[in-house]
């Protein structure tokens, strides 16, 4: 395995709910309404997540550019297995991603990839 | 096997031009159509398991699998629409003559070994899903009458598609046109 760190869940498109619901439940207004203080948050990097869908035997989009740190998320929308394998030395793949299911890939290099059960479906990501 | 689907449909399909048939003389029921689709994803998948124990080349192993597996899907995915639409697949004239056609094949395949089998199997893909292609188009999507079936005949179009360009990268590996690239997954 390379040094991406790859993570796959099965539900990730409920990921942006779940971030929705995160940041309500630590949202910094009190019941009274009154804006709480808080201390000067430490600046972090901020992360994105972007969606890539495998629809119509495609990447949709089949280039994509991100920051190192970002997730990309594949979302296989076809009724066929597909997967996400770097094409050059084949250094990293998803495995299996069933119809409807999703797979998370956290950026760290730029990479060429092909779905290795349908080799004629390529992508690219550029990472930052 | 070239152009089987549509001959047998009746269908008089201009070859040269490739463009889409001017009469389809025989209309189909929904419930023969469903009967078709799943007929054409079986017998590709038939070919699939013979080139899976033919063959040793990891190109045309990785190809059959995918037609296996994907097909199945297909199949899948129609058995569940009619189910839900308790509808029962009616074979018909079709079906028949493209199962029987597909036995000449399977011979014509089994009697085969080595890079004469890889290369009469990628030929017989190609050539396959081009006929298929074009009677989903021309014929089964426009026949249908019902809106989802209608919707996944539409749907395993570009799966279809996508069959037929990895088969002819293949294709072009063994008539010394391309790289031979591929490796194993």
């Amino acid at each position: 395995m390379a040094a991406s760190i790859w993570v796959k869940c099965k539900q990730a498109a409920l990921l942006p709910v779940i971030c929705l619901l995160l940041n309500s439940c630590t949202d910094n207004t009190a019941d009274n309404g009154i804006q709480a203080e808080t201390a000067p948050a430490a600046e972090q990097p901020k992360f994105e997540v972007l969606t890539v869908e495998i629809k119509d035997m495609k990447f949709v989009p089949d280039s994509i550019t991100v920051k190192k740190g970002d997730e990309v998320v594949f979302v296989n929308r076809d009724i066929v297995t597909h997967c996400v394998t770097e094409e050059k030395s084949k250094a990293w793949t998803s495995g299996m991603i069933l119809a409807g299911e999703s797979y998370i890939w956290k950026a760290t290099e730029s990479a060429a990839y092909i779905c290795a059960i349908h080799k004629v479906m390529k992508g690219k990501i550029v990472v930052q | 096997m070239k152009h089987t689907i549509l001959k047998c449909l009746g269908i008089a399909f201009v070859v040269s031009l490739g463009i889409a048939p001017a009469k389809a003389q025989n209309t189909l029921t929904d419930p023969e159509i469903a009967h078709v689709a799943v007929t054409a994803n079986s017998i590709d998948i038939g070919y699939a398991e013979i080139a899976k124990e033919k063959s040793k080349d990891a190109d045309v192993l990785n190809f059959a699998k995918a037609m296996a597996s994907d097909h199945k899907a297909v199949i899948d995915q129609a058995v569940a629409l009619v189910t839900k639409l308790h509808v029962t697949p009616a074979d018909n004239g079709v079906s028949k003559k493209m199962l029987a056609d597909a036995e000449k094949t399977k011979k014509m395949l089994r009697s085969k070994s080595g890079k004469a089998f890889d290369k009469a199997y990628i030929d017989n893909e190609v050539a396959y899903h081009k006929a298929v292609i074009a009677a989903v188009e021309t014929v089964l999507i426009p026949q249908s009458h019902n809106a989802e079936l209608k919707d996944l005949l539409q749907k395993v179009a570009p799966t279809l598609k996508t069959h037929l360009e990895h088969a002819e990268m293949v294709q072009s590996n063994f008539n010394g046109h391309g790289s031979k690239h591929m490796g194993k997954m």
